[in-house]
């Protein structure tokens, strides 16, 4: 393996000073002389028509500088993620929103914003206006939406009831032929339940709309550049003139603002362009609950069938999701979930049908994983079950049957690199697989069970959307090296990555680099950090450019040395010819000489050499990046308290081939928490509503992820299958932690209890009515 | 509206300031329920009366055999409390599991009695305990016991405009007696709980002499699982009368449905085995064993 | 409303701020002192990004009132160290990968504090106690347990 300086180093993250001192600025910190407070008024009703709005008393109170309702701001309709920015001919994005309307569609949506010289201001004058309601019927369940008698919730549904944009169709081999032609089969449908990100920094924005009609907003999105398009069609105002930034820092993501973050910049902007001022929208907790984006949630059906030998030789997949009352990535969800589903295993014959539907509820979009979670659920259940029917160990069946790299697959991009194989031997053997079936005494109250989930994801998002990126290096007069990409970093350790793929290309020391990332002004355009793409894709336009910078220093210094510039390179600043011994009186002086000749010069003597001839050193990377499979196998150990229901997940070990490592702490970081969030996923997260669609898990003490005190051991192993189409041969890590956890855990309860589960979360009182019909029927 | 937040520096203070506030001052000790309350508009208040400067009212004592524990003793401070570890351990063990440490560290074990929430993890325990809450207002001090305290849901009859809780007391355990704590959550931190139990059983030669079970929230307070107690009264210590014990208690709940933690019938299903759970761990706790 | 001078020992220094009955501790420090270091993740005491040190213990200063504060001695993130005199939890956090978005940092920091200026020696068990009103959604707190004991050996090997 090559040896690299700086890339593969867990060096201190760039960032990592600022935050631990409580200096690091995000969105809900950031202010402005003169600024003013906004509050929105949402709705208090799952479905219902405003018949009147009266805003006179709320604009009477001395303070309020603005109010905005659906009569006051732009008409223009839209999709608060950056799917209207993105999304490939022949396809169109779903536009069926604005920023006010006059008909609510869920508990919580838009009704009217103020803005006021403070806070509790903001918050009087919202309880002085006068809405008058006239309540619609309401659906809240994707298949009770997709009846014929269910309320029509918006008009531009063309391919069925309720049924958001088009219905994905993935089709391989002949599936219907192919199930004929198995020995077994075995079907089932899962139920999944809709959570939330629970990102520790709430949606904020602050906007600032100057006389002469700049627009500039600081605030929490995932892809600054979408999201300047995105607030341009609405304001109809040039890209050029808006600016989107973070302030640098964004409080996590998970994919809660990949675009807009919920409403928050358009309505900053809408009330800062009414009131002069600048302004600032933070959502609080609740609304952040209420009103932005949740993981999807619905029905998935896997049919599976297989050969006697273990063959795995027909899979369909169905789903239909609940994408809530607007359209944010409800089509691209069930695509990535489809896609994901068939590439885990060379199956010949597939098929997927997927869409989601149109209820009353919270609008669902991206959340880490993005479908991928809710296919591997029930896929890795369906896989154990079948294993058990052959009689085979799960891990001998997996083994059989995974992907391996060349094989076919439904992907339009070839699979260049799988570490699975060493993904699974390494998990298993970090869990103790062999303990697995010797974990309980007869008559044990608490049983332990062990499970395995495995699964795929990918790399970026193209196909699944536009992808590219640009990248600008430029070597500063002293030889330092300034980066500019247009990704932000929402706390995955961007700023510090891309800065290390830099300083390795350039063979200059981390330290000499520094970067300019998440703002739409100083940097080029990049769609931003989600899909697992941001160290991947804008990664390997940061290569490029770094290469094209590295071409441009190599060939001043050719002439500079009178050396031809390939057998030239650079080490810690250092520019040398190769293939020959530094003397001894060069060390330490920068300035190498052998007799009369020179064979090396410092990178900061070149720059400036260079400068005083009117010449500067400007890397540009312009990538279209390719696709690439990152693997992984996740072990888990469970407790159930079988008198209780309770479920207690002692271990997981996460086996992840991320194909290179460029920073092992960051990487282990990211599977880490991936793996809790996981966890949460499946046993005590769900947020559920009452009859009324109100969304009763809104605050984080109902809002069951795991603290401190629940976490299980976790074992982060990173496996290295390196991939030709990453930087340095790395893939995406992002999302992969949360993707098979929850099938892990649940072939876990499985082995303990023999109780399988079709439904998530696996609450204590799931459990213990499972666990008492499972006796019960045997008795 | 909020109009003033007052540090009184001794009890008479604080009574002068709840008359002079005519039904409008209310008393705050950690505030982390009533701070919220008044916020949402729950509850009103136009002044708050913190009781936790009140020099005295933070400490915990024992005095022949009677543990007291002053208004401002906060949870923490009484999970953390050796002398409570070892003479009523039930109570460091609930007070242990109420919300998160910064919780804690805030908010008193008064304050979670007063404020008549139906699984208050410390008034559960207290109950179990047999304690009683010493009541001064301007017409003098009483002395009620703590299970008394609740008129309903979320409701104490105490009025916190005019009377103020000081301490609250309880015998410290003997060596022949035991008490336990267990807590069906959902999470180990920042959890209501689904259900709660505490008990306190007093042994003699393997006997029960008497055993005091408490249960929540299956009614509008902590409740006394009086048939189970009676059960035990002078009973062998066994696993079938403890058994018995348990369905007994399951017979007196009444919990509700919540959608956020737990249908009655799963409550009422799970509840035995909290109590069967507690009581063995009390029992061992006395010396005795199943 | 009548306003009130607070006056309490903040970082060390004496302070006399203005505030209204209904003001947060958490806004106080926020908004009138301009210590951003004091997060706002819930407003509930659900989340303990504000967490600050109070009379030496950890509270949540979103749900303390800032009168409650008269006379105490509260520290936040902004007074335990920095460049040139990191505080070992500090030093471990930036070191061992316990920090990731940042916003949950100067809490769990300040959690972890009040832990170790009462105890050199935490249990696992009692590290968790002390973190476990700090919510963190990136970490799994796997590195920010790490970092808290490895800051406890590196105070304990000060001595």
């Amino acid at each position: 393996m090559k040896n690299y300086n700086v890339v593969g180093q867990s060096v201190r993250r760039l960032d990592a000073a600022e935050k631990a001192t409580g200096t690091a600025v995000f969105s809900s910190d950031f202010t402005l002389p003169g600024m003013l407070y906004g509050k929105v008024l949402r709705s208090p009703y799952a479905h219902a028509r405003i018949v009147s709005i009266d805003t006179t008393e709320a604009e009477k109170l001395p303070g309020v500088k603005a109010v905005v309702t659906y009569k006051n701001t732009p008409r223009e309709i839209f999709n608060t993620s950056a799917t209207m920015t993105f999304t490939v001919p022949a396809l169109k994005p779903v536009l069926d929103q604005y920023i006010f309307d006059s008909v609510v569609r869920y508990v919580g949506d838009e009704v009217a914003a103020v803005a006021a010289v403070s806070e509790k201001l903001a918050e009087e004058a919202l309880k002085l206006i006068k809405v008058e309601y006239e309540e619609l019927p309401a659906v809240f369940d994707p298949l009770e939406a997709m009846k014929p008698e269910a309320p029509d919730i918006h008009a531009n549904c063309k391919e069925g009831k309720n049924i958001i944009g088009e219905i994905i169709k993935i089709p391989m081999g002949d599936v219907e032929k192919g199930f004929k032609e198995c020995d077994l089969v075995i079907e089932k449908r899962f139920k999944l339940p809709i959570v939330k990100q629970v990102q520790m920094e709430t949606q904020a924005a602050v906007a600032q709309v100057e006389v002469n009609g700049k627009i500039t907003v600081w605030s929490t999105t995932q892809t600054p550049h979408p999201t300047r398009m995105i607030l341009a069609k609405i304001f109809g105002v040039p890209n050029s003139k808006i600016r989107v930034l973070n302030p640098p820092y964004v409080g996590g993501g998970f994919g809660v603002r990949i675009g807009l973050s919920a409403k928050a910049e358009p309505i900053a902007v809408a009330l800062a362009m009414q009131a002069g001022k600048p302004v600032r929208v933070i959502y609080s907790r609740e609304e952040d609950f209420m009103a932005s984006d949740t993981r999807h949630g619905g029905y998935v059906t896997v049919k599976l069938g297989a050969k006697k030998d273990g063959t795995f030789h027909a899979l369909d997949l169905k789903a239909a999701l609940n994408g809530g009352a607007y359209c944010s990535f409800s089509t691209e969800t069930p695509g990535v979930l489809g896609a994901m589903g068939l590439a885990v295993y060379r199956i010949p014959n597939q098929s997927y049908y997927g869409h989601s539907v149109y209820t009353n509820v919270t609008p669902a979009g991206a959340m880490r994983g993005f479908g991928n979670p809710q296919a591997m659920f029930p896929i890795e259940s369906v896989v154990d079950m079948m294993a058990e029917e052959l009689g085979m160990d799960p891990l001998e069946l997996r083994l059989k049957n995974i992907m391996r790299a060349g094989d076919p697959w439904c992907l339009p991009y070839p699979c260049q690199s799988t570490g699975l194989a060493e993904c699974i031997e390494r998990g298993a053997k970090s869990i103790g697989w062999e303990r697995r079936g010797s974990l309980n005494q007869p008559g044990a109250k608490k049983l332990r069970g062990i499970g395995v989930g495995v699964g795929t994801h990918v790399s970026n998002s193209w196909p699944f959307c536009v992808d590219y990126d640009n990248a600008i290096v430029t070597v500063q007069q002293d030889g330092s090296i300034h980066l500019a990409s247009g990704v932000p970093d929402i706390g995955t350790g961007t700023s510090t990555a891309l800065p290390q793929l830099a300083a390795e290309v350039l063979g200059v020391g981390l330290e000499e680099v520094s970067l300019t990332f998440g703002d739409t002004l100083s940097t080029p355009f990049d769609i931003g950090s989600h899909a697992s793409r941001t160290l991947y894709a804008a990664g390997t336009a940061v290569v490029a450019a770094a290469e094209d910078a590295k071409r441009q220093i190599l060939e001043y210094a050719a002439d500079f040395l009178k050396v031809s510039p390939e057998r030239l390179e650079i080490k810690d600043s250092l520019i040398y010819i190769t293939g020959r011994e530094l003397g001894e009186d060069c060390a330490g002086t920068g300035v190498c000489k052998t007799g009369e000749e020179r064979i090396s010069v410092t990178l900061q003597e070149l720059a400036y050499h260079a400068h005083l001839r009117n010449k500067q050193f400007i890397g540009v990377g312009r990538i279209v990046p390719e696709n690439a499979p990152p693997w992984h196998a996740h072990f888990a150990e469970v407790e159930v308290d079988t008198e209780t229901g309770q479920v207690k997940v002692i271990r997981v070990a996460a086996a992840h081939d991320v194909g290179k490592a460029i920073n092992p702490v960051i990487v282990e970081g990211q599977i880490e928490g991936g793996v809790l969030q996981g966890v949460g996923y499946a046993v005590s997260e769900e947020i559920v509503h009452d009859a009324k669609g109100r969304p009763l898990h809104n605050s984080l003490h109902k809002y069951l992820l795991p603290t401190a005190e629940d976490i299980p051991e976790i074992d982060a192993i990173i496996v290295e299958a390196s991939d030709p189409s990453g930087p340095f041969g790395a893939k995406g890590v992002g999302e992969t932690g949360l993707v098979p956890t929850a099938g892990a855990i649940a072939n876990a309860v499985y082995n303990a209890t023999g109780v399988r589960f079709y439904e998530i979360p696996m609450t204590e009182e799931k459990v213990f009515r499972a666990l008492s019909a499972a006796k019960n029927s045997t008795c | 509206m909020l109009q003033d937040y007052l540090i009184p520096e001794t009890v008479e203070q604080a009574l002068s300031h709840l008359q002079g506030g005519k039904g409008r001052a209310r008393v705050v000790a950690g505030g982390t329920d009533l701070l919220l309350d008044l916020a949402n508009g729950k509850k009103e208040a136009g002044v708050l009366v913190d009781l936790t400067r009140i020099p005295g009212l933070q400490e915990i004592t024992l005095e022949d055999d009677l543990i007291r524990l002053g208004a401002a003793v906060t949870h923490n401070q009484v999970a953390k409390s050796k002398l409570i570890q070892e003479k009523a351990s039930v109570l460091a063990r609930a007070a242990r599991s109420v919300g998160s440490l910064q919780i804690r560290n805030t908010a008193t074990v008064v304050g979670n009695v007063v404020n008549a929430q139906p699984a208050a993890d410390a008034a559960v325990a207290l109950v179990a305990l047999g304690a009683v809450a010493e009541v001064v207002s301007p017409s003098g001090k009483e002395y009620i016991p703590v299970e008394k305290l609740y008129a309903g849901v979320g409701k104490s009859v105490l009025d916190s405009t005019s009377q103020i809780v000081t301490r609250i007391q309880f015998p410290a355990l003997l060596k022949n007696q035991g008490s336990a704590y267990e807590r069906l959550e959902q999470r180990k931190a920042l959890a209501l709980p689904m259900l709660n139990v505490a008990v306190v059983v007093s042994l003699a030669d393997n006997r029960f002499q008497w055993a005091r079970i408490v249960m929540a929230p299956v009614g509008p307070g902590p409740v006394r699982a009086t048939e189970a107690e009676a059960i035990l009264t002078g009973a062998d210590v066994s696993l079938g009368n403890i058994e018995n014990a348990a369905a007994a208690a399951r017979a007196q709940a009444n919990p509700r449905s919540s959608a956020l933690r737990g249908s009655r019938e799963y409550r009422l299903e799970v509840l035995p085995v909290l109590v069967r759970r507690a009581l063995e761990a009390a029992v061992v706790r006395a010396g005795g064993n199943c | 409303m009548s306003s009130k001078i607070l006056t309490f020992t903040l970082n060390g220094e004496t302070i006399r701020v203005v505030v209204e009955p209904t003001d947060m501790l958490a806004d106080v420090l926020r908004d009138k002192l301009n210590l951003i270091g004091v997060k706002k993740g819930c407003g509930q005491g659900e989340c303990g990004a504000c967490t600050v040190i109070m009379n030496g213990d950890a509270v949540t200063s979103c749900i303390i009132p800032a009168l409650k504060a008269e006379g105490a001695v509260v520290e936040t993130i902004e007074g335990i160290g920095g460049p040139g005199k990191y505080h070992p939890l500090q030093e471990s956090f930036m070191d061992l990968g316990a920090i990731q978005c940042g916003f949950c940092t100067p809490g769990m920091i300040m959690s972890a504090k009040a832990l170790l200026d009462k105890n050199e020696q935490p249990t696992r068990e009692e590290i968790r106690e002390a973190i476990s009103g700090n919510i963190c959604r990136c970490t799994g707190y796997v590195k920010i347990e790490k970092a808290v004991s490895t800051a406890a050996e590196k105070i304990r090997e000060g001595k």
